[in-house]
C-alpha cells in the first residue's frame, strides 16, 4: 500500500474512531440521565463504557481474553482454564463504516459492525490481542467470520478455533457429535494455555459460578415477567456480562434487583423476539419504548437468552460434568439456525395461552436470515391464535426511526383490539 | 363553537380538514417546507377566516404525520396507521376492510375488522418504490404532468413490463426506454402496473381481505390508471373516495373522541 493509501487509511480511521466514541458517550449519557437511572446500575453502565479491547478486560478479570462469535461455547470451561471469554458483538452504527465497502451490501449488520470495531484496531490498540478466536459455526456469517476478517484486512491472527454445531438437536447421533467438539474445544484451550489437566473439582466450581450467575438473571427475568424492569436496563445488564469476571458481575446483578422491585408494573405487555440487540445501538428499545410498549418478555441471544439455563448432572466425573455441559448448550439454546427448533416457536407462543404477553414484536436485522425465515413460521402460527405479531426489518441506521415508531404507535393501538 | 381541526402533517403535503359534526366543511393542503407548525398554523387561520369562525369556534386540534410531534398547539397526536383506519372506516360507512395508502415517501396496507378496527398493516420499507415521490421522480423524468398520467396510461393498449420499482434503477430504466423511442403513453401504464403488482406484493395472499370493501386513498389515488392497473393486479374491485387524500387528517379528528 502506497504511503497516500496509508494516510488516507489512517485519517479515515482516526475520524471513524472519533465518531465511535461520540456514538458510545451519547448513549451513555443518555443511560444516565433516565429518570430510572439508580447508581446500582452504574456498574454495568460503566462497564459498557469503558472500553471492549482484550487490554481493559483481562485487566478488569485478571485473565487472559478468548474471543467468541457466538453463545454457543460452553463458557464454564474458558473459566476452568484461567481464560476469559468475550462475546465479539459490534453495535455501533458507525464502525461499519469501515468494513462496509469490502463487504456484501445485504449482511448482518451486527457483524459488519463488529468487522469495523475490529478493524479499527480496537481490538489491539491497548497492545494487548485476544489470546485466541472461538467460532461455533451457527449462522452463515458467522461461519465464514474468519474469511470476511481477512477480506477486511483484519490482520490479527492468533489461534482460531472452529466448534461444529449439529443443526438437528434431538438426534442421538449429533449430541454425541457436540460432545466430541466440546471434548475438542477442551483441547483446544489446554493447548493455548499450556494447562495440560482439569480438576474436575475446578471444572465442578467453574460451573457453580455460572449457575449462580444464572440464577440470579433468573431472578431479573422473574422480574420482568411482572413489567418492572424496562427492557433498556435489562439490556443493559445482559450485554455487560461479557466485560467483567462472572462472580463480580453476579453480586451486582444482586444488588440491582431491589431496584426493580420498587418499581411498578407497566402495560401494554409485549415479547421481543428476533435478531439480538446490542449496545450502543439501542434504537429499537428506545423506540419501543416511545411507542409505550413494555417488553415483558424476550427470547434474543443478546438478553434473555445469555445463559442457556441450568446445568444438571449426578455424575461428577469430569466426562459426567463435560457432558451435562455438552448437553444444556445443545439442547437449551433456541438459536434459529437449529432445523429441529420446534421448541423455539413455542417457547414464543406457550406464554401467550397463559396470557403473559398481548403480542410479539419481531426485530430482524436486515441479512440476518435465519431470524427473518422463522418470523413466517411464527406469524402464521401467532395469527392463527388470534394474537398480534409486527415484524420490523431495520439496519445499523438511525433514518428508519420515524417509520419504525409510525408503526409500532400503530401495533400498540391494535393490542387493545 | 363545535368545531374540530385534523392536520396531516406528511412527508410531502400537510394536509387539513375542519370538520363539524364529523363532516368536512372545508379542506386544503400545502407543500411540506421548513417550519411545518408556523405552516399548518396558516392553514387553520385560512379555514378560521375563510368560513367566518373565530378561535374560539375550534374545540380541539388533532395532529397525525410523520410532522405530528411539532405540533405544540395540537390537543392530541396519533399515528397515521390508526387516523387512516378510523377516518376511511367512518366515510365508508363501514364498508371499508382494506386500505391501500399511497403517501409521499412510504406505503400502507392496513385491513380493518368489522368494528373498524386495526386487524393487521403493512408498511414498505425506507425504498420509495411506489410511493408518491416515485410517481414524481417518474413525472419529472417523463416531462409529464403526473395529472396527465391517469388519461395518458389509458391510450395505450399494452402495459410495458418495466423490471424495476425502485427509484434510481427506474430512472435509468425510462430514459433507456425513452431513447429507443417507446411512446410515453406505454411507459406510463408500465409504471402504474409495476406500482400495482408492488402493491399486490406487499398486501400477500394471506392479506387478501375476506368480505369488505378495498379502499385507496393518498395522493396517488386519484391517478386512475394506478387504480385500473391496480383493479387489473388484484383482480378485484378497490375504491377510492372523494378527496382521498384527506382521509387520514380526517381520521385524526374522529381519534379525538
Ligand atoms: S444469527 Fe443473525 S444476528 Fe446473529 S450473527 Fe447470524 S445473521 Fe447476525
Amino acid at each position: 500500500m502506497s504511503n497516500n493509501q496509508d494516510d488516507r487509511e489512517g485519517r479515515l480511521k482516526k475520524k471513524i474512531l472519533d465518531r465511535f466514541d461520540d456514538e458510545t458517550s451519547q448513549e451513555i449519557k443518555i443511560l444516565k440521565s433516565r429518570p430510572d437511572f439508580r447508581p446500582e446500575l452504574e456498574y454495568f453502565v460503566d462497564l459498557l463504557a469503558g472500553g471492549r479491547d482484550p487490554a481493559t478486560i483481562s485487566a478488569r478479570t485478571g485473565r487472559p481474553v478468548v474471543a467468541l462469535m457466538c453463545l454457543q461455547a460452553p463458557l464454564e470451561l474458558f473459566h476452568v482454564y484461567g481464560l476469559q471469554p468475550f462475546k465479539i458483538f459490534g453495535g455501533t452504527m458507525v464502525a461499519q463504516r469501515l468494513s462496509a465497502p469490502q463487504l456484501p451490501a445485504i449482511m448482518c449488520p451486527m457483524l459488519r459492525s463488529a468487522l469495523g470495531e475490529l478493524h479499527l484496531d480496537l481490538a489491539g490498540s491497548k497492545g494487548q490481542k485476544f489470546l485466541a478466536w472461538v467460532t461455533p459455526t451457527t449462522c452463515d456469517w458467522v461461519v465464514k467470520i474468519q474469511d470476511m476478517m481477512e477480506v477486511c484486512g483484519i490482520t490479527e491472527k492468533p489461534p482460531f478455533h472452529r466448534l461444529e454445531l449439529p443443526h438437528l438437536k434431538d438426534r442421538t447421533e449429533s449430541q454425541d457429535r457436540w460432545l466430541e467438539e466440546v471434548y475438542l474445544l477442551r483441547g483446544f484451550l489446554s493447548q493455548i494455555t499450556g494447562k495440560k489437566k482439569i480438576r474436575r473439582q475446578d471444572l465442578a466450581r467453574s460451573m457453580n459460578i455460572y449457575q449462580k450467575s444464572w440464577h440470579v438473571f433468573s431472578n431479573l427475568i422473574d422480574l420482568k415477567r411482572t413489567g418492572r424492569v424496562p427492557e433498556i436496563w435489562f439490556m443493559v445488564i445482559s450485554n455487560s456480562f461479557f466485560f467483567d469476571d462472572a462472580e463480580k458481575w453476579t453480586e451486582s446483578v444482586k444488588k440491582a434487583l431491589p431496584v426493580f422491585n420498587k418499581r411498578e408494573k407497566a402495560l401494554p405487555d409485549i415479547f421481543l423476539a428476533g435478531s439480538p440487540i446490542f449496545f450502543p445501538n439501542l434504537k429499537m428499545l428506545h423506540l419501543l419504548e416511545e411507542a409505550g410498549l413494555n417488553v415483558v418478555m424476550d427470547d434474543l441471544c443478546s438478553s434473555e437468552r445469555i445463559f442457556p439455563g441450568a446445568v444438571y448432572f449426578d455424575d461428577f466425573s469430569e466426562h459426567g460434568l463435560l457432558k451435562a455441559l455438552a448437553q444444556r448448550y445443545h439442547q437449551g439454546c433456541l438459536c434459529p439456525t437449529f432445523s429441529d427448533n420446534d421448541r423455539r416457536i413455542n417457547n414464543i407462543i406457550a406464554p401467550a395461552h397463559k396470557d403473559l404477553y398481548k403480542g410479539v414484536v419481531f426485530h430482524v436485522l436486515k441479512g440476518c436470515h435465519p431470524f427473518d425465515l422463522e418470523s413466517l413460521t411464527l406469524e402464521c402460527r401467532l395469527k392463527d391464535m388470534g394474537l398480534k405479531f409486527i415484524k420490523l426489518e431495520t439496519d445499523y441506521t438511525s433514518e428508519d426511526s420515524q417509520t419504525l415508531l409510525t408503526r409500532l404507535e400503530a401495533y400498540r393501538n391494535t393490542l387493545a383490539n | 363553537m363545535g368545531y374540530k381541526i385534523g392536520l396531516d402533517l406528511g412527508s410531502t403535503a400537510i394536509k387539513m380538514v375542519l370538520v363539524k359534526n364529523n363532516e368536512i366543511t372545508w379542506s386544503r393542503k400545502v407543500p411540506t417546507a421548513p417550519g411545518q407548525e408556523a405552516l399548518a398554523m396558516e392553514l387553520v387561520k385560512g379555514a378560521v377566516n375563510e368560513c367566518g369562525l373565530s378561535e374560539v369556534d375550534i374545540d380541539h386540534i388533532a395532529a397525525t404525520g410523520y410532522g405530528k410531534k411539532l405540533m405544540s398547539s395540537a390537543g392530541h397526536t396519533v399515528d397515521e396507521i390508526s387516523a387512516n383506519a378510523q377516518g376511511l372506516h367512518w366515510l365508508s360507512e363501514g364498508r371499508c376492510r382494506t386500505i391501500i395508502n399511497i403517501g409521499g415517501q412510504d406505503l400502507k396496507v392496513i385491513n380493518l375488522n368489522e368494528k373498524g378496527l386495526i386487524a393487521d398493516f403493512k408498511m414498505n420499507d425506507k425504498c420509495a418504490a411506489g410511493t408518491g415521490r416515485f410517481f414524481e421522480q417518474a413525472a419529472r423524468i417523463l416531462d409529464t404532468p403526473l395529472e396527465k398520467f391517469g388519461e395518458m396510461s389509458k391510450l395505450a393498449d399494452e402495459p410495458l413490463e418495466l423490471n424495476s420499482t425502485c427509484v434510481v434503477f427506474a430512472e435509468s430504466e425510462i430514459v433507456s426506454l425513452l431513447a429507443k423511442g417507446v411512446p410515453k403513453e406505454r411507459i406510463i401504464k408500465g409504471l402504474h402496473h409495476s406500482v400495482a403488482r408492488r402493491i399486490t406484493h406487499l398486501l400477500g395472499s394471506r392479506n387478501t381481505p375476506k368480505g369488505g370493501d378495498i379502499y385507496l386513498d393518498g395522493g396517488p389515488s386519484q391517478n386512475p390508471g394506478l387504480l385500473e392497473a391496480l383493479e387489473d393486479e388484484l383482480l378485484m374491485e378497490v375504491k377510492v373516495l372523494p378527496n382521498p387524500q384527506f382521509t387520514v387528517a380526517f381520521g385524526a379528528t374522529l381519534s379525538a373522541n
